[in-house]
């Protein structure tokens, strides 16, 4: 261990991501949250959770909500976990930069500070938000590309708890233009449930099990009254249909989809190829095990399956279309429009064609397709539309900040253990621009 | 330590959680509102099949043998004061308080309009595009609407699974 050591955190709603700074990955990616299986008295960390074989019915507990840290006391236990056991770092030799959600609470920030250098006692404290991390990554990934050459970037993060639209401008968010949309992976998940909770089997309590179906049988729609259409057509025709098992405790301990090439059929309706066998390991394993082709047709209640039509693409429809839930917000699209109209008019051009897109809702097949399909009829007529996918959006934004890290004068920057406490939490927090 | 306890923190945690529930109920009068409101607070929830758990009900459960000086912290700090009501008090500012009630508390209407701020960055209702609604029970484009709870039908068929099943489900 060096004394150089800086352990960049990208503490999301949903997963942490942990790792030391300079390196490619980070080396922990753990859900945030503590749970408790029907069958335990213990709360386990996520990680725990799952090495845990049954998943079902866990009862869980989030140190975060509505995107912001909540409960300081949960969030001390699992970061004191994290560091401990699967970084194996001690705080005190080291140096945190530390990823926070745009506009947090004053109140929120005093209890952050409290609990890295009072509780954990860290060294020093760079705190970054994610819109400007997510462009510097992007940036040095191409040096003479439009991004890194006109140094702003729009970045759209459409993360867990809800989806910023945030101009980034010489590495600096422009905070006065960032649109929110609270709608995230956390609502889309909920509102999943709801449905095959009501149309099929109570899976109120399966939070982990539907994270996994809507991961891989939810896509975007390019044509919603199309697609529609198309759902409603009985037997093979069909392009939506497709069947997921949930696990029942005895043969199977992981839910999986019954048919990979059923659910990917509904891309060859876009003029896409039929899928490429994607079909990883794990499902050809769980694939032998399921019964003759001609029984996959039947839903048997007793097998704890259920099928998904046009629930595959309403759930991911709601971050297009929130009125359609009955929120009062705009859309996506929209809400990237007005974020740029709050900027300076010349920026307009060069933002509209540099669109980042990170966080791990944006996943969805088809998500970028579909928002350049909303923009375009959106955005003035002279000026291009281009968006720009992550490889791996939910660790853009670690990537990026372990960038910052490794950058010589980022000890600079940072906010040592003892200014802070000289200063006190707000004095030091004016370091950061916040 | 530093701030002073504000009102909200005086109050117990039953006070503090009922009274958030009225506020609701007393914004919205009629039922279609609380309906959808219910529904839109549900999309929130960590554990949406069961109750909320009283966050507070395993404090001294040890997480994990490793933490055991970040538990040992927490109760010398608890034995210091002993009195039931210093304790309350320390229990109602320690227990997680709704992101709802830190908002309301950071009073951020007060600060001058050019200041940016989580209300100020909420993206406001849709200009162009009219609500499309969806059929609560089947999911295809629905051109009715219940007359009771206001949530959208497409046929009759749906109508009497609607009825039968969740209509007003969401009003207390």
């Amino acid at each position: 261990m060096t004394t150089s050591n800086v352990v960049v955190l990208d503490n999301g709603g949903g997963l942490i991501k942990a790792g030391i700074g300079g390196e490619r990955d980070p080396s922990a990616v753990i859900p945030n949250c503590m749970g408790k299986p029907p069958s335990s008295k213990k709360w386990l960390m996520g990680d725990q959770l799952h090495s845990q074989s049954d998943l079902t019915s866990v009862s869980l507990r989030r140190p975060f909500d509505r995107g912001y840290l909540l409960n300081p006391d949960l969030q001390r236990d699992i970061w004191s976990h994290l560091f401990s056991n699967l970084l194996r770092i001690s705080p005190s030799q080291s140096s945190l930069l530390l990823v926070e959600p745009l506009f947090n609470l004053p109140s929120i920030q005093r209890s952050i500070d409290e609990l890295v250098f009072e509780d954990l006692g860290f060294r020093s404290l760079f705190v970054a938000d994610s819109p400007s991390l997510v462009h510097l990554y992007e940036a040095s990934h191409c040096p003479y590309g439009l991004l890194a050459k006109s140094q702003c970037s729009l970045v759209v993060d459409c993360g867990f708890s809800f989806t910023h639209a945030a101009p980034v401008f010489q590495n600096f968010t422009i905070n006065y233009a960032v649109k929110r949309l609270d709608l995230g992976g956390k609502a889309l998940t909920n509102y999943l449930k709801e449905l095959v909770s009501y149309r099929a089997v109570n899976v109120m309590d399966e939070t982990f099990i539907m994270d996994d179906v809507k991961e891989k049988l939810c896509f975007v729609s390019l044509d919603v009254p199309r697609d529609l259409q198309i759902a409603r057509r009985p037997g093979k025709d069909n392009l939506f249909r497709c069947t997921y098992v949930l696990p029942d405790g005895i043969t199977y301990m992981k839910g999986f989809v019954k048919d990979p090439n059923e659910a990917g059929r509904y891309r060859t309706l876009d003029g896409g190829a039929p899928p490429p066998s994607t079909v990883t390991k794990e499902d050809m394993d769980q694939h032998e095990v399921t019964e003759k082709p001609e029984d996959r047709r039947r839903i048997d209640l007793t097998k704890n399956e259920f099928n998904l039509t046009n629930e595959r693409f309403l759930v991911p429809e709601m971050i297009f279309r929130p009125a359609d839930l009955g929120m009062n917000q705009a859309g996506l699209a929209e809400c990237i429009i007005r974020a740029v109209n709050s900027c300076h008019p010349d920026l307009h051009p060069v933002l509209y064609q540099s669109i980042i897109l990170t966080g791990g809702s944006t996943l969805f097949p088809q998500f970028a397709q579909r928002l350049e399909m909303e923009l375009r009829p959106l955005v003035p007529d002279d000026y291009q539309v281009k968006i720009t996918t992550q490889e791996d959006p939910i660790l853009g934004v670690w990537r990026g900040g372990s960038l910052l890290a490794s950058s010589p004068d980022f000890e600079a920057m940072c906010v040592t253990k003892s200014e802070y406490e000289e200063l006190g939490s707000a004095r030091c927090r004016k370091r950061f621009f916040h | 330590m530093d701030d002073d306890p504000g009102s909200i923190r005086r109050m117990s945690t039953r006070t503090r959680k009922a009274a958030s529930k009225m506020a609701a109920a007393l914004a919205s009068t009629d039922n279609r509102n609380q309906a959808a409101l219910a529904r839109l607070e549900a999309l929130e929830n960590d554990n949406a099949g069961m109750e909320m758990i009283d966050v507070n009900d395993d404090e001294d459960a040890s997480l994990d043998d490793d933490d055991e000086g970040y538990a040992q912290k927490r109760q010398s700090k608890g034995t210091k004061r002993t009195t039931r009501q210093a304790k309350a008090l320390e229990n109602a500012r320690k227990a997680p308080r709704t992101f709802l009630e830190l908002v309301h508390e950071a009073n951020l209407e007060s600060l001058p309009p050019h200041v940016p701020s989580y209300l100020r960055a909420a993206v406001g209702p849709p200009s162009s595009t009219s609500r499309r609604h969806f059929c609560t029970v089947c999911g295809f484009a629905a051109n009715y609407t219940c007359v009771r709870c206001g949530t959208r039908f497409c046929s009759t068929r749906c109508q009497n699974i609607h009825n039968d099943t969740r209509c007003l489900k969401f009003v207390a």
